[in-house]
């Protein structure tokens, strides 16, 4: 895992301390944005920061569903497995996924590039059938899209990793 | 009846820009409203018989008034832009098309209601809707439509936006105050209603995307006006999100009057490869399936109830002959086992117990025993829960089944 970049972290907690427990929804997605999950460290220094007990802290991240406890890839794969989206073929799209990833839903690829989730309505519903990447939107999809637009976020993905070096 | 008045700019101005808003009559009902005195634009939205669009219809302008006559303050506008009923994706269309309209509807109620800040929670996956809305605030606060002094008044009002982090049980009203004050996002105990103890147990509003959006052009054409679009009992433009099995899924704009059968052939150009429907289920997940013989009931308050429905948020979701009932329960009984937030125990187990019936129905074990077993839970969940998720969890799953011919007498 690599080293959390803190002064970062520090920088979008001292924004939101002011506004105290109202703060900690706003700041734990802002901090997630940049640290990809919310590790026991940088909840224990988002709870000494907005001043919130760290259990409170724990519950709030837990409750939902876009926040993280544990390591997710750097691309979250949100295919809508609701009923407009059923109707209009997400499971082709859902096993088009696995396949290409070799993962099951709410799994990650062992290269940590990509993690897998079937989800509720996104309320894309015109654009059935419909999944999201990170907040790039795809739809309506077929089942043979589906590698060319994972293929391409791969790609990106490195070119990203690149610029950072 | 066909109207264009929530969607009149949708599609037709730039969403990222204030001045096409204000050259397409942006903000001419908020200076309208600000040379009224604050009661009189309470009773004009009270005369006018707009109810709520998110889904409980509870009339506005009764809402409004309640805020209005409290003296604590601060007191708050609340947009509840958290649209994850199922099927509903009106609100996100608004948003994305017209954000500075949301942001009128909101000025007005806080200058009617004597408010001094506002908030908006938006879904967490609408991220676009976040951008746009983020920045509609940035321009309208810098062009003087919001903030200090609004329009030269002694009127100020500064609005801050939410996102939410993927809780559907967030779009539940006192659910949404706690998500905001950094809680887990479960439903308080109601009264006190939000009217005397919301946001920071104060005073508050809390209105619908879609609600907030009406404002505008009812203060602009008038109470009368309003009045005279559809049905008596529930006037005004609604917005229906049509999808799944149709030709042209969407958002389509009609007085309440308009049937079923009407948005799926005529609006949403019917059934995909020339099918037959099969159920349509209204209201999204807490809603109701009815069947094909049941499609030209209006969309009506009295008009669905009929047929045991309501119009909920106005999501229409078409099943067609294709598609296995079974697989569809078993999504809605998944979604709601899912999102039960855990809080009150009829919904916590309740949903669960109806998941695992559900899932050996689906896999072909049908006994008489289930179906009695899903019918008291139904009725349990809906007396005893807490909030409308609970209440309404069972719906979709008891009329589902009476559309797929296995229906037992009612309660």
């Amino acid at each position: 895992m690599s080293d959390i970049p803190w002064e970062q972290v520090d920088a979008v907690i001292a924004r939101w301390a002011p506004r105290g427990r109202a703060g900690l929804l706003p700041c734990l997605e802002e901090v997630q944005s940049i640290t990809g999950w919310l590790s026991p460290e940088v909840s224990r220094r988002i709870a000494e920061g907005l001043k919130v007990p760290l259990a409170d802290v724990f519950g709030v991240i837990t409750f939902y569903g876009l926040l993280y406890d544990r390591p997710v890839g750097r691309f979250v794969v949100r295919v809508c497995d609701d009923v407009s989206c059923f109707i209009n073929g997400s499971r082709e799209i859902v096993d088009a996924c696995r396949s290409y990833l070799g993962v099951e839903p709410g799994e990650t690829t062992p290269d940590g590039l990509f993690t897998l989730e079937t989800h509720p309505c996104l309320g894309r519903c015109e654009r059935a059938p419909f999944m999201m990447v990170n907040e790039l939107e795809f739809g309506p999809i077929t089942p043979q899209d589906v590698p060319r637009i994972l293929e391409e976020v791969r790609k990106s993905g490195a070119g990203q990793e690149e610029e950072g070096v | 009846m066909n109207t264009s008045v929530l969607l009149q700019r949708v599609g037709q101005v730039d969403p990222t820009r204030l001045e096409d808003y204000v050259a397409h009559g942006g903000f001419d009902a908020l200076r309208r409203a600000l040379l009224r005195r604050p009661e009189k634009v309470v009773e004009e939205v009270k005369a006018s018989g707009l109810v709520g669009r998110g889904g409980a219809a509870f009339p506005t302008g009764v809402k409004w008034e309640a805020v209005a006559r409290e003296s604590r303050t601060p007191k708050y506008v609340v947009c509840n832009a958290d649209e994850s009923e199922p099927g509903t994706f009106k609100d996100r269309v608004l948003m994305e098309g017209d954000p500075f309209a949301v942001l009128e509807g909101m000025a007005i109620a806080a200058y009617a209601t004597g408010a001094s800040e506002g908030y908006i929670y938006v879904r967490g996956e609408y991220a676009r809707a976040y951008t746009l809305l983020r920045s509609a605030v940035d321009q309208a606060t810098q062009a003087g439509f919001l903030g200090d002094a609004i329009l030269g008044s002694d009127f100020s009002f500064h609005v801050h936006i939410y996102r939410g982090a993927g809780a559907y049980v967030c779009g539940e009203e006192t659910a949404l105050f706690e998500s905001i004050e950094g809680k887990r996002g479960q439903p308080r105990q109601k009264p006190p209603f939000p009217t005397t103890h919301g946001l920071f147990g104060q005073p508050t509003v809390i209105n619908n995307v879609e609600t907030l959006a009406n404002v505008p052009p009812l203060i602009l054409n008038g109470a009368e006006w309003f009045r005279s679009l559809g049905p008596e009992e529930a006037p005004g433009p609604k917005l229906f999100s049509v999808s799944g099995a149709v030709n042209k899924p969407g958002v389509y704009e009609a007085t309440m009057d308009v049937t079923l059968r009407e948005l799926i052939e005529e609006y949403a150009g019917g059934v995909r490869d020339g099918g037959k429907v099969q159920a349509v289920l209204v209201g999204g997940a807490a809603g109701t399936f009815v069947g094909p013989k049941d499609l030209d009931v209006p969309m009506s308050f009295s008009g669905l109830r009929r047929v045991g429905a309501s119009p909920g948020s106005g999501a229409v979701m078409v099943v067609d002959e294709r598609v296995n009932m079974w697989d569809v329960l078993l999504r809605i009984a998944r979604f709601f086992a899912h999102e039960s937030c855990g809080k009150c125990y009829p919904c916590r187990l309740g949903t669960q117990r109806q998941l695992e019936i559900v899932t050996r129905m689906a896999s072909g074990a049908l006994r008489y025993k289930d179906f009695l077993r899903l019918q008291d839970l139904h009725a349990t969940m809906r007396d005893a829960s807490l909030c409308g998720l609970g209440q309404t969890a069972g719906n979709a799953i008891i009329s589902g089944l009476k559309v797929m011919g296995m229906g037992m007498s009612d309660d």
